[in-house]
């Protein structure tokens, strides 16, 4: 049972502060965008329904509120349970997007307008409301039928076919991949047509394809096609305007990463290593001479880093000039001073009333929205919502409950 | 008209994350003046270059990067560069910054005073451990902020301990998410700063947005539901998921429960080595052995197959399968082009090309690419004659 004191309403200001936003998603991408959202300050309310379950909020039984996925990608949330599948709750939604600004959904094509849900239909009654819809290819055309989860998103945006060792086909990026990508971008859009609605009191559907997003992040080499012709290979840590540049193995199985972006950082590494008959060599005194000789390098390096302590050889190397940094484990990640002391992780009130430690914005801005608490339990706002927003009495609202819409 | 028409923004960026943060706010119409030093944004020196061109109009990632911006050459070390700066900024919405933390103090701006001097603007910079974390000053590449914000150490997933860590996919992974996350912080704030008259001053830091990115897994392993450990392959999800060669390239194969498996069966023809396996292993009994027999097999049948055929037929019966797209597939997808994600815009040195556009469509103000990537000063004596009227008004 969650602790009913915690409040649904606290302004908690930000620049989207009395922005309303109601999210029909599920699993990762389309929450992440609604997170993104309330940490700007916008209230997001999600609808949800024990019939239609977010599968993170299922996946590890009942105990649905408390379950870890779900817990991770929802803080800062309310929870509205209306059966939307059922005529008298699809109606009961309608009402509340006539009030609201922002309905974010990742349903798979189609849903919405089976649900009597369409963008048209949502107009009707709210006729500047701003319809963000996402999908893996989109609501709409050839291939919008297919669905999949992020490592697909990477597959098909071409991310994966560039991640391998040097002559050996793709292993692609961490499956962990693209969801988070994919909801910022699905948020930006959001504000974009929220701005354009300010000026104009003109709302619009947005249609976002997650595999489009993941080709965004390889623009460049989408250009370099276009332009050249060029379709690379798997090249492994290899870059065009830096070597060396690499990870390279240190004591006890840690690794440190080492970018080499000018002579002088050349110059600055072979002093650490304590070679500075390398660092005068003429054959290596350029970027494209020691490109040449990349993997000569990279195994001089690795012989000097393989016995060093990770971190106090990216210390040294950075008090010289050098980019490095030891790669964090998530150890490292999740006990980082500096992160902690940025306020990466804020703490907040979980739904039990127990203070909860969540992954915060990633941002820092002046008059910021305050972070109060973490993901909501099943329906915790229903009353607000149902009360507050649409004015229903406890007898009203029993009602709905009896009928099932609510619970 | 599209979206942020009315904007007006200064772009002091000289990395691909702030000249991210830039394109994405002027592909919606947002006026943004680029100010490039006399030698020009760093940017112009990086490939891939059309051709053989290596002046400072020939690169593609530049091309791509600076669609629909006008672009002002100051010398900001000269009193009169700054001058014409701060003249700029007066009548700003907003500036982006990407360079080191300090260098804005340099040319006149401070980011700790411009929300009393210019309470009207929001600035935003992109660092790459944030201008206030105790690694400020550090020396940072996206390589090296792709290991100090987790994703490095775990990639790829399912490593080979004997390999080193990979760098992700292309050059500019770290700096294309902060732009991005830069992009969504200065639109939010334009949205306050139009009811309120209050602009902001953001701090994007390159390390938070790639850990942030990461909230799945690493909030669960801040409160414990998730295992922290040294174990590269701590992010991994079990199973037999992976990049299968074919005939004419790989696909992705994720299969991951019993009516999967079935339609895999009915996908290959009803091979007898599946009969072989308990129908519910892949959510029961998911053994190393078992994924490693699976794959085998799958590998043996993928080889004569071709990827978007084997694709499309496995999509059709549910399963998670999808071709591994290079470039020239995307350019090819039917999907691509339906919604129109390429775009042909011409330069006048890169010449005529198709550019990747946007991802999101929208219905009343879509993004376009209406001018290429100036050249170097191209707008300059109309910006300077613009300033210096308003100066005179």
């Amino acid at each position: 049972m969650s602790d009913r004191s915690i409040p649904s309403y606290v302004p908690r200001g930000g620049p989207l502060q009395g922005v309303r936003v109601l999210e029909l998603t599920k699993v990762w991408a389309g929450p992440f965008a609604g997170k993104l959202l309330a940490f700007l300050g916008a209230q997001v309310i999600r609808v949800e329904s024990v019939e239609s379950l977010d599968t993170t909020r299922s996946m590890t039984g009942k105990d649905w509120d408390n379950a870890p996925g779900w817990q991770a990608v929802n803080p800062e949330k309310l929870s509205v349970q209306i059966d939307i599948k059922k005529p008298d709750g699809r109606d009961l939604f309608l009402k509340l997007v006539k009030q609201a600004d922002i309905v974010i959904e990742n349903m798979r094509p189609g849903a919405m307008e089976r649900l009597g849900l369409s963008y048209d239909a949502l107009r009707q009654v709210k006729p500047d409301i701003i319809c963000i819809s996402m999908g893996m290819y989109g609501n709409e055309g050839p291939l919008a039928y297919q669905t999949g989860y992020a490592p697909l998103f990477a597959a098909l945006g071409g991310v994966s076919a560039l991640v391998g060792y040097e002559g050996e086909p793709p292993v692609g990026m961490n499956i962990r991949y693209g969801d988070s990508t994919s909801g910022t971008a699905s948020a930006f859009a959001a504000t974009v047509a929220l701005n354009h609605r300010q000026r104009t009191g003109e709302g619009q559907f947005v249609d976002i394809s997650f595999v489009e997003v993941l080709s965004t992040m390889i623009s460049d080499t989408i250009m370099d096609y276009s332009v050249n012709g060029a379709i690379p290979a798997c090249d492994g840590n290899r870059h065009s305007n830096m070597a060396p540049h690499g990870a390279y193995r240190c004591r006890d199985d840690a690794w440190i990463a080492i970018a080499i972006p000018s002579d002088a950082a050349w110059s600055a590494l072979t002093v650490a290593m304590g070679d500075p008959a390398l660092g005068e060599d003429a054959t290596l005194a350029t970027l494209e001479r020691r490109q040449a000789r990349c993997a000569d390098l990279d195994a001089r390096i690795g012989a000097w880093t393989a016995d060093k302590d990770a971190n106090e050889l990216a210390l040294a190397l950075q008090a010289l000039g050098v980019p490095a940094a030891k790669s964090f484990n998530s150890i490292e990640l999740t006990t980082d001073a500096d992160l902690w002391a940025d306020d990466f992780y804020p703490a907040v009130t979980d739904l039990n009333g127990e203070p909860r430690t969540i992954v915060g914005p990633s941002w820092k801005m002046s008059s910021p929205a305050e972070l109060t608490r973490g993901s909501p339990a099943l329906g915790h706002d229903n009353d607000y919502v149902l009360g507050e927003i649409l004015g229903y009495s406890v007898e009203e609202r029993t009602a709905l409950t009896e009928a099932g819409i609510t619970r | 008209m599209t979206a942020l028409s009315n904007i007006r923004i200064v772009e002091l960026s000289g990395g691909v994350a702030g000249e991210y943060c830039g394109k994405l706010l002027a592909d919606f119409g947002a006026e943004v003046i680029k100010v490039e030093p006399p030698q020009g944004s760093p940017v112009r020196a990086l490939p891939p270059f059309a051709g053989n061109d290596r002046g400072p109009d020939a690169s593609a990632l530049f091309a791509y990067l600076n669609t629909n911006k006008r672009s002002i050459v100051l010398d900001l070390e000269s009193d009169g560069g700054r001058d014409a700066l701060a003249r700029l900024v007066a009548r700003a919405d907003v500036v982006i910054d990407d360079h080191a933390p300090g260098w804005l103090e340099t040319v006149g701006i401070n980011p700790d005073m411009v929300g009393a001097s210019h309470p009207g603007l929001t600035l935003c910079t992109i660092t790459p451990y944030g201008r206030t974390n105790a690694k400020a000053d550090v020396p940072a590449e996206d390589l090296t902020l792709f290991h100090a914000g987790g994703w490095g150490y775990h990639t790829p997933g399912g490593v080979d301990p004997a390999k080193p860590p990979l760098k992700g996919a292309g050059r500019f992974i770290v700096s294309y998410e902060a732009g991005m996350e830069a992009a969504l912080c200065v639109s939010a704030a334009l949205f306050d700063q139009h009811r309120s008259g209050h602009g902001r001053v953001i701090d994007i830091s390159k390390q938070r947005v790639m850990a942030s990115r990461l909230d799945y897994v690493l909030a669960q392993m801040l409160v414990g539901d998730m295992d922290v450990t040294e174990a590269r392959g701590a992010f991994d999800l079990g199973g037999p998921a992976s990049i299968m060669p074919c005939a004419d390239g790989f696909v992705y194969l994720w299969l991951s429960d019993t009516r999967m498996w079935w339609a895999m069966h009915d996908l290959m023809g009803k091979p007898d080595w599946m009969l072989e396996f308990p129908e519910d292993w892949l959510q029961k009994g998911c053994t190393p052995e078992r994924v490693a027999l699976s794959r085998q097999y799958f590998t043996q049948w993928l080889k004569t197959q071709n990827k978007h055929e084997v694709a499309a037929e496995g999509q059709k019966r549910g399963i998670m399968v999808v071709p591994i797209n290079t470039a020239p597939d995307l350019m090819d997808s039917p999907q691509y082009q339906f919604r129109q994600f390429f775009t042909e815009l011409d330069h006048p040195v890169v010449g005529s090309a198709s550019y990747p556009t946007v991802p999101y469509r929208f219905s009343a103000t879509p993004a376009v690419l209406a001018a290429p990537a100036p050249s170097l000063g191209q707008h300059s004596k109309a910006i300077l004659d613009s300033v210096t009227q308003g100066a005179a008004q």
